[in-house]
């Protein structure tokens, strides 16, 4: 019933948002904090309810299973273990930083927060579908707020380039649709459900096409190269807010997709198509932190350190080894905080300056220390530094590239290597330097300083205290191994 | 009655009849294409008598005060349209007001 | 609980107060902010200090574990080890920082930028770092205090923001540290794997067990990430540019933490090192030949700070050396006494180079016995013991171990002897440059002192410099070693190598030939160019294939990414236009079209005129009479 909640709540509470805008100022931003802190007490509700009973294994937290339209085989079918768990806790807290943040949006705000919401619902409904029907019809869903949060309120060429974030999403869904029929259809009754595919045995050339349907959808989410020229531009053009959901919630949504189903689907196409999942992680971490390094627009910047860390989450599970496996659900948690955060002081600072252009910038560090000290410990994680998340993350991935192969734990370290050229020209060109003509006058406020606090403490507190998240994670992580260890 | 007069008399409402119709095909003056259909339905109204005389029915001749009501009443809608049209638009041509509007 | 919890207390108070200037959202004065950090620098000493006494007295081996992780099959036990070695450094350790950042707080507030709050959060936290790895019983803390110091190194080097050369000076600092960071996390990683802990003493074991060809990958690794920490040939070439950060600085870099951290990590997995013999000749050779190279470079430098960065580059070879001949306990007392006397090398020459306006020339060094007499007489007694100046000087007894490990080491052994007693000899001639040029009389020159918190840390290093000499024996005997003794004949050769350094000082400061030839030696001056070689080799490619991949070239942005675009642009060209006027939907707005068109015709039979409509009642009842008509004929 929580869980239900979880997608229901913030889904029905974004039409509510439509509505409550009229009642007064700020009215929509203060329903919209309330109904993410309801869904985050449904979480805690779902998360402490104990094991459900018909769960079909030990890692599952929670379980909700109604007849949705049984001629058809359609189940309203939701799941929840440590990772799902994690990730949802994640979007509702990125759901509420977006309302903060967007304070001072004043253009159609009530679709504006209808939007932030109809994020939450779809991404939670795709990190808890176990219903794979419901599961694509959310991953779909995901993309319509997204859309509207670019073209309505981004900046530059907005419409062109949430245009192209559709297209490039909308079609990559299709691969993912396709091969949800096809087993729907080869199944011995029609179903949807996961659980029953998983026991199906499908045979295992027809694994290899349907875990590539699967990852099309996932990869280009992910992004992985070739398919990331989306990403840079919906970052640089969305809101503030779009940018947090974007890097915090959908890049999430493909790696979450890469974790669950490879390994409980297709264990046999896993093996064949791993590989090559291993090549185009490799690939896009280099390629993703070397074009990072050439950017001049501070978001651009931020987009393709995401590529190459999303890039090493990829590693990471195609590894199917558990400290691979592992280290890629911390990363995903903390690249959710990182990747936000710096999007969200870079917004605020566009607010101030009014360009993101990194050769106008300069100076923060005599001008608005607190802004720079943010910043100083956001690149420390997007570097990797021990002591953050990130840190643990990227250590696990080497650790389980080890065991794969030495070569790809190679080209992770060189990666490593590389960040701190970005990472290090993007602090020079913000807080270090002469003060310039576009420089900031106003420090970071409370309202800001408050959500750049929580992402901190989430960098800090899973860096210096992992047993926190690994705890959550390991069920989920050994249960996703356990079909892919041959017999 | 003889059928020699019946015949005489059908030709002749016919000839009326049809001297009428021309009148009302060539004439652009309303109040002449009134007449004109005046002088058309005394063609019938003939026939009808010329008939009702041949066949010794008293039928015609009712048939013949029909008719002429039938002419009273349509004369006076015609007067009162000529009238209209010639007050306020300043028209008795009925080729100019083919659009019946301005 | 056991006394080794206090080991959890080392690091706090100097992790408390970057905490609470660094990340604290609180405002704080001048003087809060100044007394946050001395307490932050010298609480570690205060607890520190009775842990070393109580190691002196009790059994010197505790762990203190701190919490475990499970991460699957292997547990990662976190903790703080204290053994001799740990001991032995994390007393210098804290003793040196207490002194650097007692100093910086007079030094920092005459700067230029007095941006004390940032300077002392992260000297602060540079502090907690290295006590951080100082004291790791496991790798996970060794390595996170590692890396904390990269970063910090990189803000303190870049600490004059608005300067672009200190900028660039950092950034090369951490992207060559951070290539030997990852040798080490690899090489960190790779035992983990072997041991499936983390624990220094199991790790050991462990590599040690291991077959030969990853024991050899392990060993080099490590060894790649102590050279590159501690800038030993041929990845030297941050160290001189880092001198761009302020001079206290410096002091902590060089003497006791980051650059002395490599020789440290090898000391500590010393015995899994001297299983690989090649690698241990690869040290000793790459220590030697850092050695030497160093002060050769040094030789030639006209600035203080420089100099006497490629003294601790030099300095820090010597500790390699030791430690590939097997010695790593004798190079780990070169370490502490090393640290003193450059940390007062270091704090010295910054005391006199700040009154000469911030210049740092040999130059600026002019007269500073009479102007500036405390800090001259403690850079002489530093210089002294960098020398190594026979019988009162710590540097005499702990190098002369080192050559004395090299005399004993067999046939190739006397061959890195020599080439570290030739470095010796350039030791003693450019420590003594600056003390002679400080010799020559100033015209006007009056005569002032510093501080408290500018001489009570000078004098106190002053002291330990002298203070230790006796102590370098016991401290290799504490570590469970003893000092080698070469032949008499041999040692005496080693007391004179400084003697002649001095000789080849006065003739470079006072005869004006040869100082001449000095000043003009760029290329030994710039480290004979490696840097130019890594501009060509590294940077100019990578800046190309940035450039390249960012369409600054007049290629295309991000071409892989633009593939699949390209892709779908042609499918449209190819496939979509041509079907975009689609046939069928012609064919029946042909048809549409054309029956308007039928209707804009025929509506001309409407023509409102009463007489035409009357032709048409009348032709067509006719033809519906003689329709009737004919249909009834018979």
């Amino acid at each position: 019933m929580a869980l239900t909640a979880l997608i229901v709540l913030p889904l029905f509470g974004g039409i509510a948002a439509l509505l409550v805008a009229r009642l007064g100022r700020n009215a929509e931003r203060w329903f919209s904090i309330a109904v993410l802190a309801v869904a985050l007490i449904a979480l805690i509700v779902a998360w402490t309810g104990g094991p459900p009973p018909d769960a079909p294994g030990a890692q599952w937290l929670a379980l909700v299973r109604y007849q949705y339209a049984p001629a058809l085989g359609l189940q309203f079918l939701l799941a929840m273990d440590g990772l799902s768990g994690a990730l949802v806790a994640v979007s509702i807290v990125l759901g509420i930083i977006s309302v903060v943040i967007s304070w001072n949006i004043r253009k159609q705000s009530g679709l504006f927060h209808a939007c932030i919401l109809w994020t939450v619902a779809a991404s939670n409904g795709v990190f808890l579908a176990m219903d794979l029907l419901f599961f694509a019809f959310f991953w779909e869903l995901m993309l319509v707020p997204s859309f509207l949060l670019i073209s309505i309120w981004g900046h530059g060429d907005r419409e062109a380039v949430a245009l192209k974030f559709l297209v490039f999403n909308a079609v990559a869904g299709l691969g993912l649709l396709a091969a949800v029929f096809y087993m729907a259809a080869t199944a011995p009754e029609i179903t949807f459900d996961a659980f029953v595919f998983a026991e199906m045995g499908i045979p295992p050339l027809a694994q290899v096409w349907l875990l590539l349907g699967f990852s099309m959808a996932f990869l280009t989410k992910l992004p992985a190269p070739p398919f990331h020229a989306w990403l840079p531009d919906a970052h640089t053009m969305a809101p503030t807010a779009g940018s947090i959901l974007l890097a915090g919630l959908l890049l999430k949504t493909g790696a979450y997709g890469l974790f669950r189903f490879p390994g409980m689907l297709f264990p046999d196409g896993f093996h064949v198509l791993a590989p090559y999942g291993l090549a185009l992680g490799a690939f896009g971490t280099i390629y993703g932190a070397v074009l990072a390094c050439g950017q001049t627009d501070a978001k651009r910047l931020v987009a393709y350190t995401s590529i190459a860390h999303m890039s090493i989450v990829l590693m990471g599970l195609s590894g199917g080894v558990h400290f691979a496996m592992m280290g890629a659900g911390v990363e995903m948690i903390a690249h959710a905080f990182s990747a936000s955060a710096l999007f969200l002081l870079i917004g605020a600072l566009y607010d101030r300056v009014g360009t993101r252009d990194l050769r106008q910038l300069g100076g923060l560090q005599q001008t608005a220390p607190r802004f720079a000290a943010a910043f100083a410990v956001f690149f420390s994680a997007a570097l990797a530094m021990p002591g953050t998340a990130n840190f643990l993350g990227e250590a696990l991935v080497i650790t389980g590239m080890f065991q794969v192969n030495w070569f790809l734990a190679a080209i992770a370290l060189v990666s490593l290597v590389v960040s701190v050229v970005y990472a290090t020209g993007l602090l020079k060109r913000i807080i270090f330097g002469v003060p310039s003509k576009a420089c900031v006058t106003q420090d970071l406020t409370w309202s800001e300083l408050a959500p750049v606090i929580v992402l901190a403490t989430g960098t800090l507190l899973f860096g210096m205290l992992p047993q926190l998240l690994l705890v959550v994670l390991e069920p989920a992580v050994d249960a996703a191994l356990a079909p892919l260890v041959r017999p | 009655m003889t059928p020699l007069f019946l015949t005489a008399a059908l030709v002749l409402a016919t000839g009326l009849f049809a001297v009428g119709l021309f009148g009302l095909m060539i004439r652009r003056g309303i109040l002449f294409q009134i007449i004109a259909l005046e002088i058309m339905l005394t063609g019938p109204a003939l026939a009808f008598v010329a008939a009702g005389a041949h066949h010794g029915d008293p039928g015609g001749q009712g048939m013949f005060i029909f008719v002429l009501v039938l002419a009273a009443s349509e004369v006076a809608l015609g007067l009162a349209l000529y009238l209209r049209l010639g007050r306020h638009a300043d028209v008795s041509d009925s080729d100019t007001v083919n659009l019946l509007r301005r | 609980m056991s006394p080794f919890f206090a080991l959890l207390l080392v690091p706090m108070p100097a992790m408390g107060a970057f905490l609470l200037l660094g990340l604290g959202p609180a405002e704080f004065n001048r003087r809060a902010i100044q007394t946050i950090a001395l307490a932050g620098a010298t609480l570690p000493a205060v607890v520190m200090l009775p842990l070393g006494a109580y190691c002196l007295m009790g059994t010197c081996d505790g762990i203190q574990p701190i919490f475990d992780l499970e991460v699957g099959p292997a547990v990662v036990a976190l903790a703080l080890k204290l053994d001799p070695l740990s001991a032995l450094v994390g007393v210098t350790v804290t003793i040196i920082g207490a002194c650097v950042i007692g100093y910086s707080i007079d030094y920092m507030a005459k700067s230029e930028i007095a941006d004390l709050r940032r300077y002392f959060a992260l000297m602060n936290l540079f502090l907690a770092s290295m006590l951080c790895m100082v004291l790791a019983g496991d790798s996970i803390i060794f390595f996170l205090g590692w890396e904390l110091m990269g970063l910090c190194s990189f803000f303190l080097i870049a600490y004059h923001v608005t300067s672009a050369r200190a900028i660039a000076a950092g950034r090369k600092a951490f992207v060559i540290t951070r290539v030997a960071d990852a040798f080490l996390l690899a090489a960190l990683l790779l035992l983990f794997l072997e041991a499936g802990s983390v624990r220094l003493d199991d790790l050991i074991p462990a590599g040690i067990a291991t077959d030969d060809v990853r024991r050899g990958l392990i060993a080099a690794l490590l060894l790649a990430g102590a050279m590159g920490k501690s800038a030993q040939l041929p990845f030297h070439t941050w160290l001189p540019s880092a001198m761009a950060g302020p001079t206290p600085v410096s002091a902590l870099l060089h003497s006791a933490t980051m650059v002395a951290a490599g020789a440290y990590l090898l000391a500590r997995l010393a015995p899994l090192m001297e299983t690989v013999p090649l690698v241990m000749a690869v040290t000793a050779t790459v220590g030697a030949a850092t050695a030497l190279f160093g002060a050769t470079a040094a030789v030639f430098q006209l600035d203080v700070k420089r100099l006497l960065a490629y003294s601790s580059i030099s300095q820090i070879g010597f500790m390699l050396l030791a430690i590939g001949l097997g010695q790593p306990e004798v190079a780990i007392a070169h370490f502490v006494v090393h640290a003193i006397f450059k940390s007062l090398l270091f704090l010295s020459a910054g005391d006199i180079t700040q009154i000469a306006r911030g210049t740092t020339d040999i130059a600026a060094m002019r007269g500073a016995l009479r102007a500036r007499p405390v800090a001259y007489l403690a850079f002489v007694a530093g210089a002294a013991s960098l020398a190594g100046i026979p019988f009162v000087t710590g540097g005499w007894f702990s190098k002369e171990a080192i050559l004395a490990s090299a005399w004993l080491a067999g046939p190739f052994g006397i061959v890195l002897w020599g080439v570290a007693l030739s470095a010796a000899v350039l030791t003693g001639a450019y420590a003594f440059r600056p003390v002679l040029v400080g010799l020559i009389p100033v015209k006007g020159a009056r005569m002032t002192f510093g501080g408290v918190f500018t001489n009570l840390p000078i004098l106190l290093l002053a002291a330990g410099t002298f203070a230790i000499a006796p102590l370098v024996t016991p401290m290799v005997e504490f570590l469970d070693a003893t000092v080698p003794h070469p032949p008499l004949a041999v040692e005496l050769v080693g007391a004179v190598a400084p003697f002649v350094g001095l000789a080849l000082a006065f003739a470079m400061t006072f005869m004006p030939r040869i100082s001449r030839r000095v000043a003009q030696a760029r290329r030994m001056r710039s480290g004979i160019r490696i840097d130019g070689v890594y501009q060509i080799v590294f940077v100019q490619p990578f800046v190309a294939l940035v450039r390249w991949l960012t369409g600054q070239r007049g290629s295309i942005a991000d071409p892989v990414g633009t593939l699949p675009v390209m892709g779908a642009q042609w499918l449209v060209g190819a496939i979509v236009r041509p079907l975009a006027h689609d046939p069928l939907d012609r064919a029946w707005a042909g048809f549409a079209s054309a029956t308007v068109r039928a209707w804009g015709v025929a509506r001309h039979v409407q023509s409102g005129r009463v007489r035409d409509y009357a032709l048409a009642i009348a032709v067509g009842v006719a033809l519906l009479l003689l329709l009737g008509w004919g249909t009834t004929w018979r």
